[in-house]
């Protein structure tokens, strides 16, 4: 009875190898399989569109390649790609003079950099200096903005200052201007500051179009010019900015065509357009 | 084999439990050096005093982001005051908090409630002491922030403070009110476990000698297990500092210092970020080496209170050894 309980050599050897078994059948589908997998990470912002066109690549070339793809920011997807940790990185602004060398940055579509507020704040339009002027915190209240529903202190809401949003935000509507620090509360992701706009009445902040687009918000026209797929397309908004697909040195093989097929094909090209404008 | 049924001979599983002890002591002692190294510029170009009050955060991190791959020695530059400060503040004001509820709820659940509810209440305990902080976090930033920014905070009170900082819900009544509800499970279960331990003798005598029950645990009782408070106090101070998605959420994320003189109320409505919680805010741009060195330095100093209070928490228990009991 007591020495069955005792751990002997062959039971200790069972177990040691069972473990390693369960370890070894979990981890051999991403290994025993030969389908080549297309690893991406980066901008949240461009995450719904890269989603859509991965999953229509694989409907179309069934078996011919896998996606494995991961959010956390513009720059993640830079310093990944860079060290080859993933075969592409989703960027949501134009190159930095300050990006590591040997990067090719391929646009594969065009999108609006929107103002938001709450929905209660039915806010119409901005002109491009009442923008400056209440992102770097000149204009703290909603009295001073004619057209504005909501009474008392403007909340302005950011991105954290390593945001690929904020970078094109400041470029494009702020006349390279800062949003001004530490006075304006700063979100880590699209879905979070969205979240706060929602939430707080007095609140401003912004957002790429396709997810400015889907209600529960109100989107500021900027300059007479409503921020959305259709002005975007005319040209007409000014805030617009690139997604680009980047990759350390030109694209080969398998992520090549993957590219290729974003930029070129017909099936691509709907989908971008849905939400988003293509390059050309 | 025989030979393989034969149990592990003593001396062959003291070496392969040595061994395993070696290689945790080894990795932890590599994880140090290797936070160490990294943080090393910020410390080489500052000293300590980048802990201190000054310049602009925000300007600094962003100049470090911009630098990028070759910083000059300046973008080194830090004054990381704020984040030392909102760390300070919020764990110290939910220590304190949560200590008074853990003593009086240790207090009741351990010596006046009824044997049936003490059944029930202290396994829920344990259970609240695991939930995943980040629940925390999605019901603080989801149900307390709009709540206190839309009901509690008034115009008034946005209005006066609107040119330094932003009352929007997010802030540091929000991260106290949700740091103390997360320590607090962790400080009841080892109070109560000490109460549990100590003699009853003791407490009967005090009752002997004509206290009333409650006076007795409070005369008695609860000197005697004074060290098992404090030590329970150190181990949820460390979780509290290290408590990096709860705040990211809840506080606001802004390097602001909440000031007591805007007045109480508008002090605890003030956004605030703490040390991990950056961590989690710029952790996109670790590209860029002085801002990895910066993140790893708060990394540092976050592990070496982290061994401080470790190392305090085992000598503030010594003395209950003596009179073995268990804290």
């Amino acid at each position: 009875m007591n020495r069955n309980r005792r751990l002997t050599r062959l039971r200790s050897l069972a177990l040691a190898g069972a473990t390693a078994g369960v370890l070894g059948v979990a981890a051999a589908p991403t290994t025993a399989l030969a389908t080549p997998t297309i690893s991406i990470s980066g901008a949240t912002a461009s995450y719904p569109l890269v989603s859509l066109l991965a999953a229509k690549y694989v409907k179309l070339k069934p078996h011919s390649v896998k996606f494995k793809i991961t959010q956390g920011g513009a720059q993640i997807g830079i310093n990944d790609v860079a060290a080859s940790r993933v075969s592409i990185g989703d960027v949501s602004r134009d190159p930095l003079p300050t990006d590591p060398k040997g990067l090719v940055f391929y646009p594969v579509a065009k999108y609006g950099i929107c103002v938001v507020t709450n929905s209660a704040n039915t806010l119409s339009n901005l002109t491009p200096a009442q923008v400056v002027s209440i992102f770097t915190g000149k204009t703290r209240n909603w009295s001073q903005v004619p057209g504005a529903t909501a009474s008392g202190t403007i909340d302005l809401i950011s991105r954290t200052s390593v945001a690929g949003v904020l970078t094109s935000f400041q470029t494009l509507l702020l006349e390279g201007k800062k949003v001004t620090e530490p006075l304006a509360h700063e979100r880590p992701s699209e879905g979070l500051l969205r979240a706060e706009v929602e939430g707080d009445p007095n609140s401003i902040g912004f957002l790429s179009n396709y997810q400015a687009g889907l209600g529960k918000l109100n989107s500021v026209s900027y300059n007479g010019e409503a921020c959305n797929r259709t002005t975007v397309q005319a040209g007409q908004y000014a805030g617009i900015a690139r997604f680009y697909e980047v990759t350390r040195g030109p694209a080969q093989g398998f992520v090549a065509s993957f590219i290729s097929w974003i930029t070129k094909s017909a099936a691509a090209r709907k989908i971008i357009s849905s939400q988003w404008v293509p390059v050309t | 084999m025989s030979r393989l049924r034969d149990p592990w001979p003593d001396h062959r599983a003291e070496r392969l439990l040595g061994a395993v002890s070696l290689l945790v002591g080894a990795s932890v002692i590599a994880m140090i050096a290797f936070v160490g190294v990294r943080a090393w510029p910020i410390f080489e170009h500052d000293g300590l005093s980048w802990l201190g009050p000054g310049g602009n955060l925000e300007t600094q991190i962003a100049n470090m982001q911009a630098t990028s791959v070759n910083p000059p020695a300046s973008a080194y530059h830090l004054n990381a005051w704020p984040l030392v400060y909102g760390t300070l503040l919020s764990t110290g004001i939910a220590i304190v908090l949560g200590v008074v509820v853990a003593v009086l709820s240790s207090i009741f659940i351990v010596e006046l409630a009824p044997a049936r509810l003490r059944g029930v209440a202290i396994p829920m305990i344990r259970l609240l002491a695991s939930v995943p902080s980040v629940i925390y976090g999605l019901i603080a930033v989801l149900v307390l922030v709009p709540f206190v920014g839309n009901h509690l905070i008034t115009a008034q009170e946005k209005t006066s403070v609107q040119n330094f900082a932003e009352l929007t819900g997010a802030g540091l009544g929000v991260v106290v009110v949700t740091l103390t509800v997360m320590i607090t499970p962790i400080m009841i279960a080892l109070i109560c476990e000490a109460l549990m331990a100590a003699p009853a003798a003791w407490r009967e005598g005090a009752v002997a000698l004509g206290l009333n029950p409650l006076r007795a645990v409070l005369a008695v009782t609860l000197r005697a297990i004074r060290p098992a408070i404090v030590a329970a106090a150190v181990l949820a101070t460390a979780r509290a500092l290290g408590e990096a998605v709860m705040i990211q959420m809840a506080s606001g994320g802004s390097s602001y210092t909440p000031n007591l003189s805007h007045g109480p109320l508008i002090f605890l409505y003030e956004p605030l970020r703490t040390l991990a919680s950056a961590i989690v805010d710029y952790h996109e741009g670790i590209g860029a080496p002085a801002l990895q060195a910066t993140l790893y330095a708060f990394g540092a100093l976050l592990l070496f209170s982290a061994f401080v209070l470790s190392i305090a928490g085992y000598m503030i228990k010594l003395p209950l050894r003596k009179y073995q009991v268990r804290g």
